[in-house]
């Protein structure tokens, strides 16, 4: 009887301890999933910045010079920019691919002043290219986020 | 602000650019060691390269 009323005890103090710390961890792992939240979108803003938050210096970098070249190329060759109106699904698609650069999205706006030119192969493979930049910088992102919820990366 | 406009590339320099950068954003993005990247980013280069030439030619009898 003794020994049964000491192990319930027991087992009870023993619940009571993995409880708290389920509910610290759980704690923890929220913070930790709206910090990862949080990089992923200043990643999606400035290319680069999310790994930079984690100190992933290289990758930082190289997310930060390719979008920044494919951008500053895409534009110069006067490849479309698509705008939030479009006409048709594709050009949706294409607005949103261009979105995904972020800030640079207004930089390739700002860069192509004179307007889209796709009469040539210039224009169309510039428009590509801003396609693309959108997005490698969702990818790069996404590797962000990945890399901040504690997943291999 | 910046002032880049009339960039003029012909085809293959529009792949061969293209290759490059992806290559480096691929490499970077999935290895951590600098060996490893440096192997991933040449191989991911070699092969854009040669598939890309490679569907030029396919492509070029039908191109008349």
């Amino acid at each position: 009887m003794f020994m049964s009323e000491i192990t319930e005890q027991g087992s009870v103090a023993e619940e009571g301890t993995v409880s708290d710390a389920a509910v610290a961890d759980g704690r923890r792992a929220e913070k930790r999933k709206a910090a990862a939240y949080a990089i992923a979108v200043a990643g999606w803003v400035v290319p680069g910045l999310g790994h930079a938050i984690l100190k992933m210096w290289g990758r930082a970098a190289a997310c930060f010079l390719t979008v920044g070249l494919l951008v500053v190329l895409g534009a110069g060759m006067r490849g479309n920019i698509f705008a939030s109106g479009g006409g048709d699904a594709f050009d949706t698609l294409g607005y949103f691919a261009d979105l995904g650069a972020g800030g640079f999205y207004f930089v390739a706006r700002s860069i192509e002043k004179q307007g889209a030119d796709v009469s040539h192969a210039n224009g169309d493979y510039g428009t590509r290219f801003l396609a693309t930049a959108g997005i490698l910088n969702l990818l790069a992102a996404l590797h962000a986020f990945e890399a901040a919820r504690g997943h291999k990366a | 602000m910046i002032e880049v406009s009339g960039v003029r590339l012909s085809h293959f320099q529009a792949m061969a650019i293209f290759a490059v950068v992806i290559s480096l954003a691929f490499g970077f993005l999935s290895r951590r060691k600098a060996g490893d990247r440096l192997r991933y980013v040449g191989w991911s280069l070699f092969l854009f390269l040669v598939i890309g030439i490679g569907i030029g030619w396919v492509m070029y009898p039908f191109s008349r």
